[in-house]
């Protein structure tokens, strides 16, 4: 226990409690790139650091060393920029972004990217569980293997996963896309409203209404176009699933409700 | 377009009901043809646009902003086969221009430092440094 007058160091993951909301300014920049060490940096502070290196400097290209696997770290950046996370973060890292083109050079824990509108993530390990939560928009590049329920609630964008993906991948799935190389758990689609899942593995079960789907040329295109952009070598061979569209029909929604799924 | 009236009894907000007046975008093809959609979007590709599509509002061509969750209508004639092109230059062209209803609350209600035009114009201004919250006159908080 601290002593009087004595301060205690301790972790918070959460990164909760931050009496000073100020960025800590110690970013190296050179030659327009910013470089900061996160070891000793509380979430907040390497959030706050990350904005007044991109808003108030001007500084498109930022590196974050040692992320420590902390949470929500890159959150909220509504900005053209290149960041990388040289390390693993933790749960809902780069969530809400529209913009960044954003490396991640280690591991993700659970909803990273979620509700991201627009930009670019790659993550060179696996992620956790609802990678991709709500994506919105916008490319998620996960190299290694992702959890349960990754796009869940998906309205746009793509996921595309080099490795296995857990079960109820793409569950309330509404728009967009997921490349699936590996193999995918039970469950997969199940109670989607629309969208285009591509799996080059096997598939445990399919889940309620989703259904397999005719191949086309712009299927063909745009798988062949993420591998290339992405420089993911030749894509295997993958079968397409679909929403059979007999649970929902999004014909007979409400003006109102239309809009909540565009 | 729908007409103000009190009571408002409208089913279908659209970008010209938000910001009161029709674009020279949305009337003129000409206005929208230099539109980069590549330099306009993060990546390689066309990005997040890659899921807007041409759609329909009350039976005249238009494409959904979801930055202001409002249909912008498209009223000049769109060549065959180049749909959802247009639709993407239309948006980019609305959200580039500051008109998107969204983008116009940014100054005076944005918590948060971000810029003004998002992520499609570089170089935007940053709105949302010094938020205060709107205080309602003559209203104190209750003595607990």
């Amino acid at each position: 226990m601290a002593t009087v007058g004595e301060q205690r160091i301790t972790y918070d993951a959460r990164g909760l409690a931050e009496p000073h909301a100020e960025a800590p300014r110690t970013a190296k920049v050179e030659d327009g790139k910013a470089t900061f060490d996160a070891h000793d940096l509380s979430t907040r502070q390497i959030n706050l650091e990350l904005r007044r290196l991109l808003y108030e400097e001007g500084i498109t290209d930022v590196t974050v060393q040692n992320p420590g696997a902390k949470h929500s770290l890159g959150v909220g950046i509504l900005t053209r920029c290149k960041i990388t996370f040289d390390g693993s973060l933790g749960y809902f890292g780069c969530g809400l972004i529209d913009g960044p083109e954003i490396q991640i050079n280690g591991r993700v824990g659970w909803s990273a990217c979620e509700n991201m509108m627009s930009g670019v993530v790659v993550v060179e390990g696996n992620a956790g569980s609802l990678t991709g939560a709500a994506l919105r928009g916008g490319d998620l590049v996960v190299k290694g293997q992702v959890g349960a329920r990754s796009g869940i609630d998906q309205k746009g964008g793509t996921i595309l996963v080099m490795g296995d993906a857990g079960s109820m991948t793409g569950f309330m799935m509404q728009r967009g896309r997921q490349i699936l190389c590996g193999n995918v758990g039970p469950g997969l689609g199940d109670s989607m409203y629309d969208g285009t899942i591509y799996v080059g593995g096997k598939v445990k079960s399919l889940g309620i209404d989703c259904v397999p789907g005719e191949w086309t040329e712009a299927d063909t295109e745009f798988v062949n176009r993420k591998f290339s952009i992405y420089g993911l070598g030749d894509p295997p061979e993958f079968q397409k699933f679909v929403c059979g569209k007999v649970l929902y029909n999004y014909d007979n929604l409400e003006p109102a409700e239309r809009k909540l799924v565009l | 377009m729908v007409e103000r009236g009190e009571p408002e009894k409208i089913k279908d907000i659209d970008s010209e009901y938000l910001s009161g007046k029709r674009q020279a975008y949305q009337e003129d093809i000409a206005e929208i043809e230099d539109v980069d959609l590549d330099a306009a979007t993060p990546g390689q590709d066309i990005n997040w646009l890659e899921d807007v599509e041409l759609l329909e509002e009350e039976g005249t061509p238009a494409v959904f902003d979801r930055y202001s969750n409002s249909f912008i209508r498209i009223y000049f004639d769109i060549p065959e086969g180049r749909e959802n092109e247009i639709a993407r230059k239309v948006l980019v062209k609305h959200l580039q221009s500051g008109n998107s209803y969204g983008i116009q609350l940014k100054e005076k209600h944005t918590k948060f430092p971000q810029p003004e035009l998002g992520p499609w114009v570089e170089g935007s201004k940053t709105v949302g440094t010094d938020y205060h919250p709107p205080v309602l006159e003559g209203w104190e908080p209750p003595a607990h």
